[in-house]
């Protein structure tokens, strides 16, 4: 009887504790008008979307997040690949010692990493530009990234790419045919990841972006200027953060 | 050779910032390598404020990474055996960034808030407040379920099988959770704990938002340093941000090492 009645409960609590806290704010987003004690906005309208994106600065900002947050994406599935298979042969000395230094970038202070880049970025010439947005969150996000690649790479597949080499198959052909596809997990959650922590990325985009804002920037005077205006932007910004939950329940339902 | 790429990025990236902000610290903005000297360091350390900002990132970090931790083991207890739909609402907040957990917590716990509508009164004030409850409240309720997932991923079958051994022998729930569990996750709680901590340290969108205006966090300070002195705020913001990240990397190895001392055996 009891167990009957504690099943549902932790997924109830989980909804009232997690869910609705965070769906409030699309609420929220939308609520032109929203006065205590009530619950519930007195008027709902589009004010908030206007508002953000009328003047044009938050639809540059919110460009600027996407292409740096995907050209992060590619460089560390690129750099990040070749370096978890070596790590994950485990035919490396001292990789543990490795592996350390390749997660030390992840105590660094973001603020630490754009601000200290800024100097070297100036003398470059790229300080300011997409460019060096994209180097500062590489740093922060290839550790992960290689993480995560990490644990994908394990005996199966080192036994599976042997078989076909066996089998006659060359280099390109146990890439295309073995690894990728064998990895695709990983390689989902490497990539997603990748994204998602350039895409939240506020402190080392703070230093360096001095006239090229991302979302997270714009968005945060609003929380407190006008909160309709910064939960609008929040829906934004909130988007491939519910990509990344449809994607992980998918692969749930279907594993591989 | 294949470790090049990434360990030459990560290495001169790294490498850069920490020796541009060191430079920074140690230099004043337009000065030649004659005027390098600790000066900025030491009116940083006679700075009260700065001793301050210390305190309260160092009382942050600890609150919110213990809060976090415990609230993540049960969280985990909770999820484990249960189904894929459940397991991912207890990770919900992990992929969402801080700043929209922070936009939900001022729309929920300021005062006039959502909490504070549907309770009647709210006995303290928790945004903006000198004791940062609001930054740690964000911190538990965004890290919890990441320190909860990492934990999770310990608790395979094989931990199951262990368990019903040692419950075969006779060990209650007590002395299972002691002997069996606890060891199974102490090693990734622990490293879990490390990450959180060092973001917590360090990161600063969260204590701007729903943190109190006095005293800063380490990283508000920094940034309030670039603001109010755009020349000499440079060397101690640089000096401010290099001592929050020193400190992450000395918790760090305190970490590491005692997990090398329990395990080690």
């Amino acid at each position: 009887m009891t167990e009957r009645l504690r099943r549902p409960l932790v997924p109830v609590l989980l909804t009232g504790l997690f869910a609705v806290p965070l769906a409030f704010v699309v609420v929220q987003a939308l609520a032109n008008s929203w006065r205590a004690p009530s619950l519930v906005p007195q008027e709902l309208g589009w004010r908030g979307f206007e508002v953000a994106f009328g003047s044009g600065g938050a639809v540059a900002a919110t460009a600027n997040s996407i292409v740096v947050a995907l050209v992060t994406t590619v460089i560390c599935l690129l750099v990040g690949w070749p370096a978890a298979r070596v790590l994950g042969g485990r035919r490396l000395r001292r990789s543990g010692l490795i592996a350390l230094l390749i997660a030390l970038p992840l105590l660094m202070p973001p603020y630490l990493a754009g601000f200290g880049l800024t100097e070297w970025f100036i003398r470059l010439g790229i300080d300011g530009a997409l460019a060096g947005l994209v180097l500062a969150h590489v740093v922060l996000s290839l550790p992960y990234a290689i993480l995560i690649l990490l644990s994908g790479f394990n005996r199966e597949i080192e036994k599976l790419e042997e078989m076909a080499s066996v089998t006659g198959a060359g280099r390109p052909g146990r890439l295309l045919w073995v690894s990728l596809p064998s990895m695709r997990p990983a390689l989902g959650a490497a990539a997603l990841l990748s994204f998602l922590v350039s895409w939240s990325q506020y402190g080392s985009s703070l230093a360096l972006g001095a006239d090229r804002s991302t979302l997270p920037i714009v968005m945060l005077p609003f929380i407190r200027s006008d909160p309709q205006v910064g939960a609008a932007l929040a829906v934004v910004f909130l988007i491939p953060a519910l990509v990344a939950v449809a994607l992980a329940a998918r692969s749930q339902r279907s594993p591989i | 050779m294949a470790l090049l790429p990434a360990m030459a990025l990560l290495a001169t990236l790294f490498a850069g910032s920490l020796i541009g902000a060191l430079k920074v610290s140690l230099l004043p903005l337009g000065g030649g390598p004659e005027d390098a000297g600790l000066d900025q360091w030491g009116s940083l350390l006679s700075d009260p404020a700065f001793v301050d900002a210390l305190l309260f990132t160092l009382k942050i970090a600890a609150i919110s990474t213990g809060l976090a931790a415990a609230f993540g083991v049960l969280l985990a207890l909770a999820l484990r055996g249960r189904g894929a739909g459940t397991r991912l609402l207890g990770a919900l907040p992990v992929p969402v960034p801080h700043l929209i957990v922070a936009t939900a917590a001022v729309l929920w716990l300021a005062p006039g808030g959502l909490a504070n509508r549907l309770l009647g009164a709210v006995p303290i004030d928790v945004i903006r407040d000198s004791g940062g409850i609001g930054v740690i409240a964000v911190y538990v309720f965004k890290e919890a379920p990441f320190i909860a997932l990492l934990v999770l991923a310990t608790m395979g079958r094989s931990l199951r099988q262990r368990e019903e051994a040692a419950m075969v022998f006779g060990a209650g729930r007590a002395q299972r959770a002691a002997w069996v569990i606890w060891p199974a996750i102490r090693t990734p709680l622990l490293l879990a704990s490390v990450i959180v901590a060092a973001f917590v340290i360090g990161a600063f969108e969260v204590p701007l938002t729903v943190g109190p205006n006095y005293p800063p966090t380490l990283a508000t300070y920094a940034f309030e340093a670039t603001q109010n002195d755009v020349i000499a705020g440079q060397g101690r913001a640089a000096a401010a941000l290099l001592t929050a990240g020193a400190l992450a990397v000395a918790l760090a190895a305190i970490a590491v090492g005692l997990a090398r001392s329990v395990e080690g055996d």
